[in-house]
């Protein structure tokens, strides 16, 4: 074993809060990290997806006899060949279930289409050039609906209704006809519109932000092969390999017993890859042609309907102060496009958007809305960063009626440990107020903003999420040599072998090197949920905690047997079990030496499942200094810094790595990253040419702050991270952008043409 | 995409009796060409090679000197080039805003012109610099000035069978300098949502004595600005000469609205984008500007 | 529809000469993933508006997406595959590794090859110089920071493997 003498093991911690580089950084750096299209099998067949060209349609008949015929097609399945799942199906997963009739139709429409690009057959065949032909060879009938396809239009009187099914939940009286609308959630405390009209200052902000995208840079991929038994493999880029086998099960409507699932690597995902796009069809179009059937969608499916982009909005929000200060009221309306299928309601959103401010009245009113566009699907701290491009500049627009700091104001009006959260409950540990006493001491803030060739603004913003517990799984092994393999329930998708390779080792007192972390299949270890919500460093390191204690103390039970001492006397320290006076040349024994001598005996093998840890809520706030060219409308970001909460940072460089690149997706929404929808329901700009994410040159280097107040009786004291990062930047940039011009933006992205329409307007 | 034949032309002639076959493409760089072909908007029949024609494929003096530019050279050559960099400054900015650097070592200079794109960005520095399109075809050869090679977008005014050899640039006055800006939300890798090229030539009392101005993005092809350069011709390089010019050339341009900006925001920089190109030339002369 | 004709294809890729029978409607890229079977080049967007398939020819980045297959016979390729010579990682790929510069990695093999490329002709070039290299790859989960510091300190580990030598 490597010698973990190096490390000093009195420090306890020595290995968790290490900047130590990704366990699996060669393989990504040498390009032999295998994503799913990089795979292959022997006879593969290639896939492609016919997707809907209308935005609203019957299917009046589905007609594949040519593409059938075509040399080189194998197979080609239609909504018929898959189970019908119910509306309201669900599979369990968080508090509320995933809702498996929505997984359904996103993989396959049936008699009517939602959205352009909704999958409506999907063709095997040997050469993708031969499947990309077969698709233009089948003839499907449609019968054109009027589409819908902004809030305005989807809420107005006599909007056509798009689904039978929806009628609006949340209303008093209960409503009784279909309706685009699918909830209505309030949270109400005290009297807002009381509060406000008697406030010394109030203001107010009518948002519009576009639907931007994850903009992950691998298309979704994925592989199935079924044997001659019926048993089904699927290699997938996903976030939860269980939870992939759980929506592949029932699409399909066959026992989980005759699927595993397999997690690849996964080139992004950023809640966008949750759901499956196309593993249920390929598994169908193996077990038809008895042949291994991949497929890779082009990124203009990707962005022309074949993914779920996050929810476009209009929010409006109001709020009120007295003269010093002291908030009094937080109005808000919220209206979110789920896109074509209903979503999630609106209340947990709401919820953070007001969670971080003390304001005794609360009007929070928001509601979900269909449209014809691609249905919505999450995308870090879901719906976040809209609510807190419409909180944070209402809250700014505020202070300069109040002519106050904007930290101050934040300080001011902060919430704390168990002041009220907005559904009532007292706040679990939150470290606002320590954020706030940081960012007032910083440069970014003490620092003058400079001169420029155009005007320049600072601008203060905050985020809130509250992140989820959710389950994890994972088992131990201790094998021959002593060294613990970890086998993880969930999938990888920001350095999680790596931080959880930390705990292990700290666990064991071993170095990193000396203990395996992996991600297990779907037949190898136990439920866990997907790598969402913030949830997995957390809940995974508790469930390694637990699975080491285990192991330990079957490797103590071993090592006293071995040295004829009690186990309880012995002491554990770096991989070796010491008897009383050991120092004194006393009996002593390793870990290796433990399992050479016992392994006959059965391997050790421990599990670990966490579940309904304490929450870990994430506090951030963010400052940013833009100049903005007030002849065209550019916004420049000339520096960025984001403090942020992480409980305690298990690898500053990860964390480090997530708040900088969430920070940078931030700034693309907030400033260039927009879907564009025409009438027709198509999206016009399906490239990464003009859905304009931002390059290298267009993001200052973003400086992460990490502040660790960490959460009792959770393992590390660890809180969600990945996250909250984004929550912040639209309003920060906002604030930015409105004290340069003197203007406010209310639209998101804040595009150049926007930008100058309110400096020309001032 | 649809089955096609490639083919790689050795010569002119080969180029030319190719180019006579129904549905052939010319390919030098391809980045506009296959992408199109992916898209479907292209569906060629045979795709012939130019690159490694002698006359497409070099940079060279000539008698009178001035340029000329093979079709199929590539955006990152001209970048490089010495007698680019020095003369010829507009065009220079420009090669180095198409696509990204990647895009730049294979991107043609014959390709940005004939795939007339409004908002190609070497055109209007070309444009500005006299350039002459020599164009090959089954009837010999001709030459004609290249604001004249573009019909409409995605649209030449070559006749069948013929082909873009070359571009030749006159030798620029002694006392003159271009310049090419243009504005697209992201620095880089991104399309113009207005393009603006300018060269002016002034005399020994810093009079403007000649002037070119051409604008991409603003109008079905890119386009001359006459009534810029009106502005400009006999007036003295000066702020308020410039601002003039760059308010008359908001009347030179038909701007649409496409998801790219609107017309009406369009107008706005064309003013803004004249304004800075022209004020770029006058740094490039070393001449002082009052306003 | 009548089939085109395949085209023989020889190219020198990492090194090694490669004589393939091609579809002509392949790509470079295409024609390394699923014919040579070397898929650390990846395909992000397909019309190199994101870089993931950045290779070197003839010495030069360029999208290997956007170059067709008959169009690389004769060319030199190298790919991030051949940047690893003896198990010596190349300094770029060894800083990425150290400075945090890869998270997901599906688009880090362009970046590297970009980096490369940059470095190939710029031996000390400036973070300005880094960030414009690299514009034409698109990265979505660092913020591009830690890659740029990456690419800037394998500068300095080369300057100094060459001033030992």
């Amino acid at each position: 074993m490597n010698d973990p003498g190096q490390i000093d093991w009195s420090q306890k911690n020595s290995v968790v809060g290490k900047p130590l580089p990704r366990v699996d950084a060669g393989e990504r750096v040498e390009g032999t990290a295998k994503y799913p299209a990089d795979m292959a099998l022997p006879g593969m067949l290639h896939a492609k997806t016919l997707r809907s060209p209308h935005a609203h349609a019957k299917i009046k008949s589905i007609d594949t006899m040519k593409a059938a015929a075509l040399a080189g097609v194998k197979a080609i399945v239609t909504s018929g060949d898959f189970h019908d799942v119910p509306v309201g199906a669900t599979i369990p997963m968080g508090e509320a279930g995933y809702d498996m009739w929505m997984v359904s139709v996103i993989n396959i429409a049936r008699d009517k289409v939602f959205w352009v690009g909704q999958p409506v057959a999907v063709v095997a065949a040997t050469d993708p050039h031969i499947a990309e032909a077969a698709l233009a060879l089948i003839d499907v009938e449609y019968e054109a609906l009027p589409a819908v396809m902004s809030i305005d239009a989807a809420m107005a009187p006599g909007a056509p209704a798009i689904h039978k099914h929806v009628i609006t939940t949340g209303l008093e009286p209960p409503a009784q006809v279909p309706s685009n609308v699918c909830s209505r959630s309030v949270i109400e405390r005290g009297n807002a519109d009381d509060a406000i009209s008697s406030a010394a200052a109030s203001a107010a902000i009518d948002t519009t932000i576009d639907t931007g995208h994850q903009g992950y840079i691998e298309p979704q991929a994925m592989l199935a092969q079924v044997d001659s038994n019926g048993f089904a493999m699927v290699w997938a880029a996903t976030q939860g390999q269980h939870t992939t086998e759980l929506m592949i099960s029932r699409m399909l409507d066959r026992p989980q017993s005759r699927i595993k699932v397999v997690p690849v690597e996964i080139g992004g995902g950023f809640g966008g890859k949750i759901s499956i796009h196309g593993e249920a069809a390929c598994v169908l179009l193996s077990e038809m042609t008895g042949r291994p059937v991949k497929m890779v969608m082009s990124r203009e499916e990707v962005f022309q309907g074949g993914s779920g982009p996050p929810a476009a909005a209009r929010h409006r929000i109001e709020v009120a102060a007295e003269a010093d200060g002291t908030l009094t009221a937080i109005k808000g309306l919220y209206r979110q496009d789920c896109g074509g299928l209903p979503g999630l309601p609106p209340s947990l959103m709401m919820q953070a958007s007001a969670a971080l401010y003390q304001a005794p009245n609360l009007h929070l009113e928001g509601y979900d809305v269909v449209t014809n566009k691609p249905r919505t699907e999450a995308y870090r701290g879901p719906g976040g960063i809209q609510a807190y491009f419409a909180m944070e500049q209402a809250m700014d627009s505020l202070c300069q009626k109040l002519d106050m700091d904007p930290v101050e104001f934040r300080k001011k009006n902060a919430a704390v440990t168990g002041s009220t959260m907005p559904i009532g409950t007292p706040f679990p540990s939150i470290g606002l107020t320590t954020i706030l006493d940081a960012v007032s001491k910083h440069d970014c803030w003490t620092s003058p903003l400079g001169e420029g060739a155009f005007p320049r603004g600072r601008g203060f913003g905050l985020g809130y999420w509250r992140g989820t517990s959710m389950t994890s799984a994972c088992h131990i092994s201790i094998s021959g040599d002593g060294r613990p393999m970890v086998t993880m329930g969930s999938a990888d998708i920001s350095g999680t072998r790596t931080t959880m390779a930390q705990v292990a080792a700290e666990q064991f007192e071993l170095s990193i090197d000396d203990v395996l972390v992996t991600m297990g299949d779907t037949k190898s270890v136990g439920y866990s949920d997907g790598a969402a919500g913030s949830r997995l460093a957390r809940t995974m390191a508790a469930a390694i905690v637990e699975a080491s204690d285990k192991a330990l103390a079957e490797l103590r039970t071993r090592a006293g047997r071995l040295l004829q001492t009690e186990p309880q006397t012995l002491t554990y320290e770096r991989g070796v079990f010491r008897a009383p006076g050991a120092a004194q040349g006393g009996a002593s024994i390793s870990l290796a030496e433990i399992m050479q001598a016992t392994l006959t005996d059965g391997a050790i093998l421990e599990t670990g499942v966490s579940t309904k840890l304490p929450l870990g809520v994430e506090v951030a706030a963010h400052v940013a200094d833009v100049e903005v060219d007030t002849d065209t409308g550019q916004v420049t970001v000339l520096r960025y810094t984001a403090f942020q909460d992480v409980g305690r940072a298990l690898n500053p460089t990860a964390v480090e790595g997530q708040i900088e690149g969430s920070v940078v997706q931030g700034l693309g929404w907030a400033l260039t990253e927009s879907f564009d929808y025409g009438d027709d329901g198509r999206l016009r700009n399906a490239s990464m040419l003009d859905f304009r994410m931002p390059t290298a040159l267009d993001v200052p280097p973003v400086e992460a702050v990490i502040i660790e107040t960490p959460v009792p009786d959770v393992p590390y004291g660890l809180r969600g991270v990945g996250e909250v990062p984004i929550v912040p930047v639209g309003g920060c940039v906002a604030n930015a952008v409105a004290r340069a011009i003197g203007a406010r933006v209310p639209q998101m992205p804040m595009t150049p043409e926007r930008v100058l329409k309110a400096v020309k307007g001032r | 995409m649809n089955p096609y034949n490639y083919q790689k032309a050795a010569t002119l002639a080969d180029a030319v009796a190719a180019r006579g076959q129904p549905g052939t493409f010319l390919l030098a760089g391809g980045t506009d060409l296959i992408a199109q072909m992916k898209s479907g908007h292209r569906a060629p029949v045979n795709v012939v090679d130019v690159k490694s024609i002698p006359e497409l494929a070099s940079v060279q003096a000539t008698g009178d000197g001035g340029l000329e530019i093979g079709a199929a050279v590539c955006a990152s050559k001209l970048a490089q080039n010495d007698t680019i960099r020095q003369q010829h400054a507009g065009l220079h900015d420009s090669v180095q805003l198409i696509g990204s650097l990647q895009i730049q070592n294979r991107a043609s200079i014959g390709g940005n012109v004939c795939n007339a794109a409004p908002s190609a960005d070497a055109v209007p520095a070309l444009i500005v610099d006299a350039a002459q399109a020599r164009i090959a075809g089954p009837k010999g050869e001709r030459t004609i000035a290249l604001e004249d090679l573009f019909a409409g977008p995605g649209r030449t005014t070559l006749s069948e069978g013929e082909l873009l050899v070359s571009i030749v640039l006159p030798k620029p006055d002694e006392r003159s300098a271009s310049a090419y800006l243009r504005f697209t939300p992201r620095r880089e890798m991104d399309i113009a949502v207005v393009g603006a090229a300018a060269r002016i030539s002034v005399d020994g009392n810093n009079n403007i004595t000649g002037a070119r101005v051409s604008l991409a993005s603003v109008a079905p092809t890119p386009i001359r600005a006459p009534a810029a350069e009106a502005a400009l011709v006999g007036a003295p390089a000066s702020g308020a000469t410039f601002a003039a010019a760059a308010i008359a050339a908001q009347t030179d341009a038909t701007p649409i609205s496409d998801i790219r900006g609107s017309a009406e925001y369009r107008r706005e920089l064309i003013a803004v984008l004249v304004r800075r190109a022209l004020e770029q030339c006058a740094v490039r002369l070393n001449l002082e500007i009052s306003q | 529809m009548s089939s085109s004709q395949k085209v023989v294809v020889t190219c020198r890729v990492n090194g090694e000469d490669h004589t393939v029978l091609a579809d002509p409607r392949d790509t470079l890229l295409e024609l390394l993933r699923d014919r040579l079977e070397m898929t650390g080049t990846k395909e992000g967007c397909g019309n190199g508006n994101c870089g993931s398939c950045t290779v070197l020819a003839d010495g030069v980045a360029v999208c290997a997406c956007l170059v067709l297959a008959g169009e690389t016979d004769g060319l030199e390729i190298t790919t991030v595959e051949g940047l690893t010579a003896n198990g010596t990682r190349h300094p770029v790929q060894q800083a990425l590794i150290e400075h945090g510069g890869t998270q997901c990695g599906f688009c880090t093999p362009g970046i590297i090859m970009s980096a490369v490329a940059l470095l190939n002709e710029k031996s000390k070039p400036t973070d300005a110089e880094i960030r414009h290299a690299i514009a034409g790859n698109i990265c979505r989960c660092t913020g591009y920071e830690k890659i740029v510091r990456a690419i800037s300190s394998a500068a300095e580990t080369s300057a100094t493997a060459r001033a030992e030598v």
